[in-house]
């Protein structure tokens, strides 16, 4: 070993000789290794730092407590180090720990405040604003942290508040009066920032206002000395979640937990689809610092020689351009971290501002930022390793008299490329087999399809150089230059190929997801139609939400929708409906929806609202309500009058069921509607609800033949949430694309067309370099400057352009896999699969494939010196 | 076999070396049989392309013979693979060549010092072997400076210090006063010559007739064959015309 290492040192530091002898190549080496290192790197520290966890900056949920106890009614509870990983075991509910139960199961003296949080609403000119309301006494000194005042003073009274800059901006300010939905008012006394988060409108008060509903569960503020994680599970026995300022800073081992609790696994598909991208990085730097090596490899090839002549043995040749990797390589790597590290702390008051939360204490991943560096350094040493092979087999002899000693190229390479190649294909038609994880699969396949794409690229191009006899001399120049440099030209038209390849890989599986959501759009109203649902509503809501309505759209027709309501926190209550002599769970429908609120509309007439039946269908129904029957919507047609029907309602508070109608037997008329038509289960004549004890109220308010852009959208529902808080207005405008969708595939492909463009360049620049005695000797043969800017744009034209289509081709592999592996189960209705959907888009591939090569040749064609100084040709 | 070659530290016997197959062949040695033992220095003269770099670059091990047999120190290079004739070229052959070759990236001692180096010795134990035949050469001096800060005397004296360094024995010269003015070149052979008359066997590649008068024995190639061989002191300027 230590004679190994002895070995190394020599070629090191030679390595570092020629690492400063040649600038400009290490320049770019180190630049496209350390580049991605210090991206990955600022984005794990900022991650890690904006990620506030575990003992970071506990006062900022604590205040100055020694623990924080919530309890929701639950019997047993089990949590990790931190409440909000929990959840509630066994059956049951208890209300009855108090604060002094706390104290009993500590077995100590507990002083505490309690502290309750609710949403609430509050009017901003005339309009419902949501706000966080903080009810707690923040001059009590457990709450030291929570909350910074920055203008005016505490709230002391009941009927005082203090208010967030992102309320205070849109209301009012200190010494005004805050209104809420319900018309009672609160005096602004101070503005503050919540230590969390200050995007969101918060309000903080010693005592929650009467007018704003009472929060679930109760949470207290301890001041009891260290609360230890046995402490911690003896009160999740009594039903509490505790966050304990001493278990944070010393949280419990894994087999500590509750079975049923844990720290949460890694997600298997985000590890595979982190590992995919990790590779296609390193795949594409790989490729990208190749030709620089492959021009430090030949560069060194003289000294390579005279090292085999003192001998050298060609391992240690091999380990020579391998020690240019070490060198460059962990370079990279250390300055991406450092630089990464740094650029993350320079960023983070940026980010702090824009984000609207506040980050943690700055933290570096070591083990991961570590792993990243190992990465650059690998990805180094790969791009090193095709070159070093080749210097390695070099004709020792003819590099030392002066001519090129290039081995053979291998024959087994390509062989193996045509093999990884249709084991990808085999993968990615495996893919679209799977029933789980097939995008897995396909993406696999990819990187295996690129792979084989690299070790054909050799082929590829000794199948041009063949074809290029009859080319014009700069383009027939630049083909057989490129093959002749095989090792620097092979990973630069990989690069592009690989590239190109994944561009046209995902907008095949984008396009074909668009494709999919726009065939398979079910508008839930008629287009141009609008419906405001709301939870929890009372009649009286309701009424001046319609009038609400009517004001903000003077020409709709806004009609009300009744129904059973839909289900809240507070129970709900289910109704299923079968034709008599059916079992129990026959389904009529096999999509139910909830478009107007309700699965079960109380009505005399078919609601104006409900789409997915015809006339006929409209006609039969309101007939049938006219004589009091049940209109029951089914896919298929049912040969029956009458319907049984079950009606339960559950307690969501209690647990409780009771059993509202039990098989009850109703006339009824059965009303076929379209498969996709999301429309509720039945329309009942009030009096069928009534017969049933069914809960009958407002469930939305339908608006037909208003024009209803997004400004006013937004203007209507703001205006409507002053007295529904809780509401949301729908508005059918059909399908469209996704924007955030559509900016991930512009940035993708930016990036694509960037690296692209720069992978042509770089090896373009390089070659122009290399073959600078040749180009002398052009010009000294009589070729004009242009001729020389021609060759020069050939050259990115060759490898740009093999690379693109190269790259289209196999694109389409993994493309069309995912495309069918990610829209094969698309449902028109219930029954009708209509997937898979595979649309390719024709003219981003063209734009790839033509337009960037010709775009790239151009700008090398353009900053191509015309004079070249004349280089005598020296070995 | 002749005591010559039972003491023989290069031993060619029939070698010949054919590059390319069919129409493209060239035939660069054909049936070349000599030895040179240990404190003799023997030159090679024939006019271009008669295959004297190419029976260097054979007898070192850098290139194999397509038949016939290399011996060096009593061992068949064909029975090495690639790593033992490299090892053998760190501890045993030495090569000096025209334009010196000296790795620019590298000191002069650190020149010197790489065989020693690449064999795995301790870098202060393959330093100090380079400094000792830096100054035997009497270019201690000149140890810590680059290549190119030294002159083309300088240079070479420092290529032959890194081909004996290390105790090595069989020193091949290919043509190493080519680039260097008369004076220089003369100092240069008077080295070799000093080298081989310490017990190391040399082969001297060359196109003048008074460097080889610097010779033991005289072999003259011609298309790839031995034309002629004759003691250096014998052949006085016979052949030289033919060799020019």
């Amino acid at each position: 070993m230590g004679a190994w290492l002895r070995g190394w040192r020599p070629l090191l530091r030679l390595a570092w000789r020629d690492v400063r002898r040649a600038r400009a190549r290490s320049a770019l080496v180190l630049a496209l290794v350390a580049l991605p290192v210090l991206a990955v790197t600022t984005a794990l520290v900022l991650t890690a730092t904006a990620d506030v966890t575990g003992d970071e900056a506990p006062e900022r949920r604590l205040g100055a407590a020694d623990a924080r106890i919530r309890v929701e009614g639950l019997a047993r509870v089990g949590q990790t180090a931190d409440p909000d990983r929990g959840s509630a075991f066994g059956e049951g509910l208890r209300d009855d720990l108090t604060l002094a139960g706390v104290g009993d199961v500590l077995g100590r003296e507990v002083r505490g405040i309690e502290w309750e949080s609710t949403e609430l609403s509050v009017l901003v000119d005339g309009r419902g604003v949501r706000a966080a309301g903080e009810w707690i006494d923040l001059r009590d000194p457990l709450t030291t942290g929570l909350a910074t005042l920055d203008e005016g003073r505490l709230p002391e009274a009941p009927g005082e508040v203090m208010v967030n800059r992102a309320l205070a901006d849109r209301g009012p300010g200190v010494g005004e009066t805050l209104t809420l939905v319900d018309g009672s008012t609160l005096e602004v006394v101070g503005v503050g920032e919540d230590a969390e988060s200050r995007a969101f409108p918060h309000l903080w008060s010693p005592q929650r206002p009467d007018g704003v509903p009472e929060a679930q569960g109760t949470t207290w503020l301890v001041e009891a000395g260290p609360v230890t994680w046995d402490e911690v599970r003896a009160l999740n026995d009594r039903g509490a979640f505790v966050l304990s300022r001493a278990v944070l800073a010393d949280p419990p081992s894994a087999a500590e937990l509750h079975p049923e609790v844990s720290d949460g696994e890694a997600d298997d598909a985000l590890v595979a689809a982190v590992v995919l991208i990790v590779v296609m990085v390193l795949i594409e730097v790989v490729l990208l610092a190749g030709p620089a090596f492959a021009v430090t490899a030949r560069r060194q090839a003289r000294t390579l020689a005279l090292m085999a002549a003192v001998g050298a043995t060609p391992a240690q040749a091999r380990r020579a351009v391998l020690a240019v990797a070490v060198v460059l390589g962990g370079l990279a790597a250390v300055g991406g971290v450092v630089l990464g590290i740094g650029l993350a702390a320079a960023l983070l008051p940026f980010l702090a501002r824009w984000s609207g939360s506040y980050p943690g204490p700055f933290d570096v991943p070591w083990a991961l930022v570590l792993g990243v560096a190992c990465c650059g350094l690998l990805a180094a040493l790969l791009a090193a390793a095709a070159p070093a092979w080749l210097a390695s087999r070099a004709d020792v002899v003819a590099v030392l008299a002066g001519r090129r000693g290039d081995a053979a190229p291998s024959r087994r390479s390509p062989v193996l490329g045509l093999l990884l190649f249709a084991a990808g294909v085999a993968l990615a038609v495996a893919g679209t087999r799977q029933d789980s994880y097939g995008e897995n699969w396909v993406a696999l396949a990819a990187v295996v399809c690129v792979l084989g794409m690299v070790l054909l690229v050799p082929v590829v191009l000794g199948l041009l150089a063949r074809l290029g006899a009859r080319l014009p001399l700069p383009l027939r120049y630049a083909v057989r230059d490129a093959v002749r440099h095989r090792t620097r030209t092979v990973p630069a038209v990989a690069a592009v190929a690989a590239t190109v390849c994944g561009v046209v890989a995902l907008g095949i599986s984008t396009s074909s997801d668009a494709a999919q959501s726009r065939e398979t759009y079910t508008p839930q109203l008629r287009h141009g139609e609008a419906v405001l649902v709301a939870s929890e509503a009372t009649p009286e809501q309701w009424e001046r939400a319609e009038e609400v309505l009517r004001a903000e759209l003077p020409e709709a027709d806004v009609s009300v929708v009744t129904g059973v309501p839909a289900p809240t926190g507070e129970g709900d209550v289910h109704v299923a409906y079968r034709p008599p002599a059916t079992s129990e769970d026959t389904w009529l429908l096999g999509g139910v929806g909830s478009t107007l609120g309700t699965t079960d509309v109380v009505a005399e007439r078919i609601p104006a609202a409900l789409r997915g039946l015809d006339a006929a269908g409209r006609a039969r129904g309101d007939a049938a309500l006219a004589q009091g029957r049940v209109v029951v919507f089914t896919d298929e047609p049912v040969e029956a009058d009458r319907v049984v029907v079950t009606a339960t309602s559950y307690d969501g508070r209690s647990g409780e069921e009771e059993v509202l109608a039990d098989e009850v037997t109703l006339p009824a008329a059965y009303v076929v509607v379209a498969e996709d038509g999301g429309t509720p289960f039945a329309v009942l004549p009030p009096a069928s609800a009534e017969e049933l004890g069914l809960p009958v109220a407002t469930t939305s308010l339908h608006v037909a033949g208003a024009e209803l852009d997004r400004d006013r959208e937004r203007a209507v529902s703001e205006a409507v949430a002053a007295t529904l808080p809780w509401s949301h207005l729908y508005v059918e405008r059909g399908y469209f694309a996704d924007d955030f969708d559509e900016l991930v595939a512009w940035v993708l492909g930016a990036l694509g067309a960037v690296l692209m463009v720069g992978g042509t360049l770089t090896v373009t620049l390089l070659a122009l370099s290399d073959a600078r005695p040749d180009l002398a000797t052009l010009s000294a043969v009589g070729a004009s400057p242009r001729t020389r800017r021609a060759v020069a744009a050939s050259y990115a034209l060759v490898v740009g352009g093999t690379g693109a289509v190269l790259g289209a081709l196999v694109g389409f592999v993994p493309g069309v896999a995912a495309a069918v592996t990610l829209t094969r189960d698309s449902y028109a209705g219930p029954q009708q699969v209509v997937g898979p959907f595979v649309e390719v888009p024709w003219l981003m591939i063209a734009v790839v494939v033509l337009l960037l090569p010709l775009l790239t040749a151009g700008v090398v064609a353009l900053a191509t010196r015309s004079q070249l100084p004349l280089v005598a040709r020296v070995d | 076999m002749t005591a010559r070659q039972q003491h023989a530290l290069l031993a060619l016997t029939h070698v010949s070396r054919v590059h390319g197959t069919g129409a493209t062949e060239v035939r660069a040695l054909r049936d070349v049989s000599f030895e040179v033992a240990p404190g003799e220095l023997v030159a090679l003269m024939g006019p271009s392309g008669s295959g004297k770099s190419t029976l260097l670059h054979v007898a070192g091990g850098l290139d194999q013979p397509t038949g016939g047999s290399v011996a060096v120190d009593g061992t068949d290079l064909s029975s090495l693979g690639q790593a033992e004739r490299a090892r053998l070229r760190r501890t045993t052959i030495g090569y000096v060549f025209q334009d010196f070759n000296l790795i620019p990236a590298l000191t002069a001692e650190e020149n010197v010092a790489l065989p020693g180096e690449l064999h795995g010795l301790r870098s202060g134990e393959a330093r100090e072997a380079a400094r000792a035949a830096l100054a035997e050469l009497g270019v201690a001096d000149l140890a810590d400076r680059f290549p190119d800060d030294l002159s083309g005397g300088q240079q070479q004296r420092v290529a032959i210090a890194r081909a004996v360094a290390g105790e090595r024995r069989l020193i091949l010269a290919d043509e190493p006063t080519g680039a260097l003015d008369t004076s220089t070149g003369e100092q240069i052979l008077r080295l070799l010559r000093e080298r081989c008359d310490a017990g190391a066997a040399g082969v001297l590649v060359t196109h003048e007739a008074r460097h080889a008068a610097w010779a033991d024995r005289v072999v003259f190639l011609r298309d790839g064959v031995v034309v002629d061989e004759a003691d250096a002191g014998l052949t006085g300027l016979a052949g030289m015309t033919g060799a020019r």
